[in-house]
């Protein structure tokens, strides 16, 4: 199974649309909402740190989701039926789809925490650095979820749509790219109860020099069962015919 | 079937399966045996039931009835313990990864593996391990999935129409390794609807048609049995009730205004044919490869309107159901 996971971290690294739109991307964002418009002085520190962890969920979310993305490609190219005949078993296949999302998870938030660092000076004790890194990581677990249940349940071209309209939703909703504060009242108290806002706090919690609230853990726990049931339901299905 | 003295396991077995798609009955009671070392052609037309026979084969369909048995073994088991290699119909090339990156990453998941070198070498990629797979041709790409199968030196090795995609040359070097491959003393099930390359390449022919197995020998055998004399004629608005019953014949076609008639004893035919005056531009063939793997297949009976006319393989002597050589 590491083998199989070795594989496939190359082949997305070697994505061009990975690099551009997974790692690329966010950062770019992340720079411009942090310089535009900004006066003379540049951004207030506390929008660039929050900019920083919402941009660097951003890029989890778009890593851990987009594993569907090859997965269903590789469904349509028949490559999952050959693995079926390799002695490698089913369930390891799908685990370590799982683990090649939580693993291109990190250059992608990485990205966006380093130039938060080096060009927007945001300075962090060492055991924040390390908690924010640890907490975007393990909090993606329920993206990379939604992402294989979707890969497994869609063809190659749908999942792709599907996946981008769910990351776009779940990122303006959750607040990732403009902070949920400035919402309107109704939609505030939607955003707190979506998975992308909660999220986004694992890591704002550390920032503030705290832990996460126990909502947000359990609000992300449960969006990881929901995520988590249709992966495997999704997955059953496409056993059939796989 | 050269040196079958010592005594062999099985390496596959059918027994009364059955599989149908809706309505559609694509397997319709194959039994089947196929002994460890034996090289194996599964010989049909497209839609015969030679794809759904492999996938149930490979555990990737269960059966509707009947059981699959590989090494003695649910075909699940046998592929998990790594004794299967297969190259399956239609799998198109992985993305963003070498041709050496992928047979190694195959290889590690058998427990006995063969080396990669061996592998490339063997398929015919020793060139090409360090290109990425999405950029080879389309034969390149085919050979891969022919390294695919063999990475793991199983001892069964199932291809499915192997040689759809490659041109004379390749083609000559494929079945080249897989003999190689086979001396080793592996067990080799082969799909193909082309006659000739069941008869060039394998031990024994199995022919299926409509879920069936047809015919079952080696490639002489089936090439006897399916034998004879092609007799063709105008029939100038003469009726064709008669034709089916004249010495010899053994299958009608009517073609427009031409009958062909297959015949074991052209000499027979031709005689009461003029007996019938039914002589107009009368030509007698021997019946090709092709011919006799339609009339294995019975496929003049399907493609014929009159097809009342036409028999099926079994219904006349020449060709018994089933007989094993």
């Amino acid at each position: 199974m590491l083998d199989y996971l070795r594989l496939e971290v190359r082949r997305t690294l070697r994505d061009k649309s990975f690099v551009i739109f997974g790692i690329g991307m966010p950062v770019l964002m992340y720079l411009l909402f942090t310089t535009l418009g900004a006066g003379s002085g540049g951004a207030p520190m506390e929008w660039r740190v929050s900019a920083m962890v919402g941009l660097a969920a951003y890029a989890g979310l778009g890593a851990a989701i987009g594993v569907g993305n090859g997965l269903a490609e590789d469904r349509s190219l028949g490559w999952l039926r050959q693995l079926r005949i390799t002695p490698l078993g089913p369930v390891q296949v799908v685990v370590g789809r799982g683990l090649t999302g939580t693993v291109t998870v990190l250059p992608a938030v990485g990205a966006v925490l380093l130039v938060g660092a080096l060009v927007n000076g945001v300075r962090l004790a060492a055991w924040q650095w390390a908690a924010l890194v640890v907490l975007l990581w393990l909090g993606t677990a329920p993206f990379t979820l939604l992402g294989l249940g979707n890969g497994y349940r869609l063809s190659s071209q749908t999942t792709g749509l599907v996946n981008t309209g769910c990351l776009l939703l779940l990122s303006v909703v959750g607040g990732l790219w403009f902070p949920a504060d400035a919402f309107p009242g109704w939609l505030r108290a939607l955003s707190s109860w979506t998975p992308a806002n909660r999220f986004a706090d694992l890591g704002l919690s550390v920032t503030r020099g705290g832990a996460p609230g126990l909502t947000t853990v359990a609000v992300l726990a449960a969006w990881l069962a929901v995520f988590g049931g249709y992966a495997v339901y999704a997955y059953r299905r496409a056993a059939r015919s796989v | 079937m050269a040196g079958t003295a010592v005594p062999r396991g099985t390496a596959v077995g059918f027994s009364g399966v059955t599989r149908n798609f809706g309505a559609v009955r694509a397997v319709a009671g194959l039994d089947l045996e196929i002994a460890q070392g034996e090289t194996v052609a599964l010989l049909g037309r497209n839609g015969a039931g030679k794809s759904t026979t492999i996938n149930m084969l490979l555990g990737l369909l269960p059966p509707g009835s009947g059981t699959v048995r590989l090494f003695g073994d649910e075909p699940a088991a046998a592929v998990r313990a790594g004794r299967v290699g297969a190259m399956l119909q239609d799998g198109k090339p992985v993305p963003r990864v070498t041709v050496r990156e992928l047979i190694g990453f195959v290889a590690a998941t058998y427990p006995h593996p063969m080396d990669v070198s061996e592998a490339l070498e063997l398929a015919g990629l020793a060139d090409f391990g360090g290109r990425r797979i999405d950029r080879l041709s389309g034969g390149q790409a085919q050979r891969v999935r022919f390294a695919v199968a063999l990475a793991g030196n199983p001892e069964l090795l199932v291809l499915d129409e192997p040689t759809a995609a490659l041109d004379v040359e390749a083609r000559r070097a494929f079945w080249h390794s897989m003999r190689g491959y086979a001396r080793r003393g592996n067990t080799i099930l082969f799909s193909t609807h082309y006659l000739e390359e069941a008869d060039d390449h394998a031990d024994r022919i199995v022919v299926i048609d409509r879920g069936r197995v047809v015919a079952d020998g080696s490639g002489a055998a089936i090439k006897r049995r399916a034998g004879g004399s092609l007799v063709s004629f105008d029939l100038a608005g003469a009726g064709t009730g008669p034709l089916s019953g004249l010495p010899g014949v053994t299958a009608v076609e009517i073609r427009g205004d031409r009958a062909l008639l297959r015949t074991s004893d052209s000499d027979a035919t031709v005689r009461a044919l003029a007996g019938l005056d039914l002589i107009r531009g009368l030509q007698v063939s021997p019946a090709g490869l092709e011919d006799a793997f339609l009339l294995l297949t019975g496929a003049g009976g399907d493609t014929d309107p009159g097809a009342e006319n036409a028999r099926t393989p079994a219904d006349h002597g020449v060709l018994p159901p089933k007989e094993t050589v």
